[in-house]
Parts: C-alpha cells; sequence; structure tokens
C-alpha cells in the first residue's frame, strides 16, 4: 500500500489495539498525523475503550463470592475428602461462621471467616504459589543461592531493592533459618491493579513455602486470618501499607509459626 | 489428584476476570454469576482436556462464550429482551429503546444495542485485553473476523452514543467503511 491509501477503519481500530506491526504501524501513524479528522475518530474509539474498561474494572478487587469458590472446590470430591465435604455441606445448610468456627477450633490467631470476604488478592497468592513453587529449575526470578556469600548477599541486597522500589513498599527479605526455611529467592508479579511480589522459602526436606506481598489497597492493619484451599494453607494480613499471604502445603500449625516470625521482623536478615 | 488442585487453584485465580466478561456480557450481577458458575462447572467437568501449556483465562473465556451462547439458544426469550432490558431499565424517558434515535445514552446501554457477535469480540478485546488471536480462539472465529466485528463494534458504540444512528447510512458512510 501507498502512503496515501487511506487505511480504513478496521485496520484503524486495529491499530489502536496494538495488532499493526512494522512498517505498516508506522505508515498509520504518519496517516493520523496529516488527517486530524481520522485521528479525532480513533481517539474517540480510545476514550470508549477506557470507558469500557473503567465500567466494568470494580469487578475484579470484589471478593469471590462464596457459591462461586465452593463451585471450583465442590465438585467430585465426594470420595477423596469426605470431612471437606461434610465442611461445604454444613456451610451451605448452617450459614458460615457456625460451621467454621466448629471446624477449625482452637489457635492463637483468631481464624478468618474462610469464605464470604476473603480478599480476592489472596487467590492470586494461592495461585502464584501452586504456579511457581513446583518449579525446579526456575522457581524465582532473582536467586540468591548461586555463587559464593559474597554474591549471595549482593543479590538479596538487590532483590530487596528492587522489590521495594517496584511495589513502593519496604520489601523486606525475612530471616526463616530458626523456622528451618532458607531463603530461594523472589519474583516480580502482577496484582489487580500493580506490582506484586513473591519470597520464596525452602526447608532442608525441599518443602517450600511462599510469602506474597502487596501494597495495601488502604494503610490499615488486620489480623492474621487462615485460608485453606485444598492442599495449601494460607495465612494473610495487613501490616502499614503491605498486605502478607503466607502460603504452603504445611500443617497450619507450622505456617502459623512461619507467619508469626515474619510478622515479628522489622530488620531486614544481616547475613 | 495434585494435579487436580492445582487446576483449581489457578480456576478460582481466574474467577475475577470471569466475572468481570460475565459482567459485561450479560449486565445483571445474579445472572452474570449464573454464568460464572457454569462456566466453571464446565471447566471442571473437562479439566483433564486443558493444555497446561495454554493460557487458562483463554480456555475459560471459550467456555463462557459457549454458555453463553447455550443459554441464549436455550432461553430465546432471554437472549431478545436482556440487552433490550439493559436499556429500557435505564431509559426511565420511556420510548421504544429500539427506535428512539437521536436520544444520548449511556455506555452500558449502547453496548447493550449491539449485537453479541459485535459485543463479545469488543469486550474480550477492549475491556479483557486479548489479542485478536486469542480472541478468535475464544470466539472460534478467525483472526480477519475479529479485527471486523471489533471495528464494527465500535463505530455502532460511537453512534449510539452520539445518538447519530440515524445518520448513519446518510452523511457517515466514512464510519461505515468496513470489511
Amino acid at each position: 500500500m501507498s502512503n496515501e491509501e487511506r487505511p480504513d477503519d478496521a485496520l484503524l481500530s486495529a491499530w489502536l489495539d496494538g495488532e499493526v506491526e512494522g512498517s505498516e504501524c508506522a505508515r498509520i501513524q504518519a496517516w493520523l498525523q496529516a488527517h486530524p479528522e481520522d485521528a479525532a475518530r480513533v481517539r474517540l474509539w480510545s476514550a470508549d475503550r477506557d470507558a469500557l474498561r473503567a465500567r466494568f474494572a470494580a469487578t475484579l478487587d470484589e471478593p469471590v463470592p462464596e457459591r462461586l469458590a465452593q463451585a471450583v472446590w465442590r465438585r467430585g470430591r465426594v470420595a477423596a475428602s469426605g470431612p471437606w465435604l461434610q465442611a461445604v455441606a454444613a456451610v451451605v445448610l448452617l450459614g458460615v461462621g457456625v460451621a467454621i468456627g466448629a471446624w477449625w477450633r482452637g489457635g492463637a490467631v483468631r481464624d478468618a471467616q474462610q469464605t464470604a470476604g476473603v480478599p480476592a488478592w489472596t487467590q492470586r497468592a494461592v495461585v502464584a504459589h501452586a504456579v511457581y513453587s513446583p518449579e525446579e529449575r526456575h522457581p524465582v526470578e532473582v536467586s540468591v543461592r548461586e555463587g559464593d556469600a559474597a554474591r549471595q548477599r549482593e543479590q538479596e541486597q538487590h532483590l530487596s531493592r528492587w522489590l521495594t522500589r517496584r511495589l513502593s513498599v519496604p520489601v523486606k527479605l525475612f530471616d526463616l533459618r530458626s523456622e528451618g526455611f532458607e531463603l530461594v529467592g523472589g519474583r516480580l508479579l502482577p496484582d489487580a491493579n500493580g506490582p506484586s511480589a513473591q519470597l520464596m522459602y525452602q526447608d532442608a526436606m525441599g518443602q517450600r513455602v511462599t510469602v506474597y506481598l502487596r501494597k495495601a489497597d488502604r494503610e490499615a492493619s488486620a489480623a492474621f486470618r487462615y485460608d485453606r484451599k485444598g492442599d495449601l494453607g494460607m495465612f494473610y494480613w495487613v501490616e502499614g501499607l503491605c498486605g502478607y499471604a503466607l502460603v504452603g502445603p504445611q500443617p497450619r500449625e507450622r505456617l502459623l509459626a512461619l507467619a508469626e516470625a515474619i510478622a515479628k521482623q522489622d530488620q531486614p536478615p544481616s547475613r | 489428584m495434585q494435579a487436580d488442585d492445582v487446576f483449581r487453584n489457578q480456576l478460582l485465580g481466574v474467577i475475577p476476570r470471569l466475572r468481570r466478561y460475565a459482567r459485561s456480557l450479560v449486565f445483571d450481577s445474579p445472572a452474570a454469576d449464573d454464568l460464572v458458575q457454569t462456566t466453571l462447572e464446565r471447566a471442571l467437568a473437562h479439566w483433564h482436556q486443558f493444555d497446561q501449556r495454554r493460557d487458562l483465562l483463554v480456555w475459560v473465556l471459550s467456555i463462557a462464550h459457549n454458555a453463553h451462547l447455550d443459554q441464549r439458544r436455550r432461553d430465546a426469550r432471554l437472549s431478545v429482551v436482556d440487552p433490550e432490558r439493559a436499556s429500557a431499565d435505564q431509559d426511565a424517558q420511556g420510548g421504544d429503546p429500539g427506535v428512539d434515535v437521536g436520544l444520548r445514552i449511556d455506555l452500558v446501554q449502547a453496548l447493550g444495542r449491539l449485537t453479541p457477535e459485535q459485543r463479545e469480540p469488543l469486550l474480550l478485546v477492549s475491556v479483557e485485553q486479548l489479542t485478536y488471536a486469542e480472541c478468535a480462539e475464544v470466539l472460534r472465529i478467525p483472526v480477519g473476523t475479529v479485527m471486523s466485528r471489533v471495528s464494527r463494534a465500535r463505530a455502532r458504540l460511537r453512534q449510539f452514543l452520539d445518538g447519530s444512528e440515524r445518520s448513519a447510512d446518510g452523511g457517515q458512510r466514512g464510519l461505515r467503511r468496513v470489511i
């Protein structure tokens, strides 16, 4: 096509969506600069696109309704886990709080309401754990276990600084060695409206836990809450500007000890 | 069993985006969540067919698309009423929302007046920000069709929002110039 040939609306629309590449893209840009009427029309489409995104954006941060979360966990698990199904049935029939309160008794920390009201971001923490923790070769984006001690220390500092800068909240590399867990490294992840981070720890048996960090929607502290999805347990809480979720397959008591160790640490590990 | 739980966790993670798409497609929140639930149940029933190399969201959106299509076919009345009702509800001034051209209407009403064939690709590309190739995969139509439908949907939406539907065939030929 020559420069003079008018790009049709389908092409202009595709250009707006980033679907046109190379010289064709440059040609359309030049065309729009030279043809303000076409440029104005594309701008209106772009504004409509922004308006559509804004109109439905709020849905993303709504907590997942309990009936949908249950739809995910219920089906086909009858034979596999009777107690779980009983719990689900109890929730359905008797209401949320009573059944769960009876189910998860004890513990120094108040349990999550478990169901409705579990913030959407904690699901992302669980998924991030499920996605990355089985990785053998690339569990993390920045490893702190490669090279000699000096190199490891350098990587730790880099990781902490990098994640702090991207999340706009101080990211500490918690020292969980007293609990038998070594830091493997971390990675940057997408949250709903910005970046989040995942730190990964591993014990001598190769079992892993992850800590998911995100900038909180507003400054507020929230008590530890516990939730369990399938094989994975999670403690999550908010402290100051940062939301934390500790995820792992370990028993609840074990996760609690780790979560408490994390919450106690104000200083980055000094190695 | 392990893979199963990984899959369930992944599925849980796409629920917010699935809900957003359903909400933008169906407007009515409970009905949208019904569509999400149907989609999740179908996804679980066929989870072993999911290739982990693929993007789960794209796979699940294609299930949602089919479920929505089935719903429209099963309940023909709903398919006619749904978008119309959305515009009628918000068009308190009265009048037949199908013919009262020239009135400015809001975004959701305008969206409701698009045909489902226009609305779906527009939403998948604009709101869900899928590529045309992913959108084509979800809707099982060629990429070229995605391109022309998105473009046509944009032009129609603009006409509705401008209240200039009537003049579309007259003075605004340029707007109609699509593949």
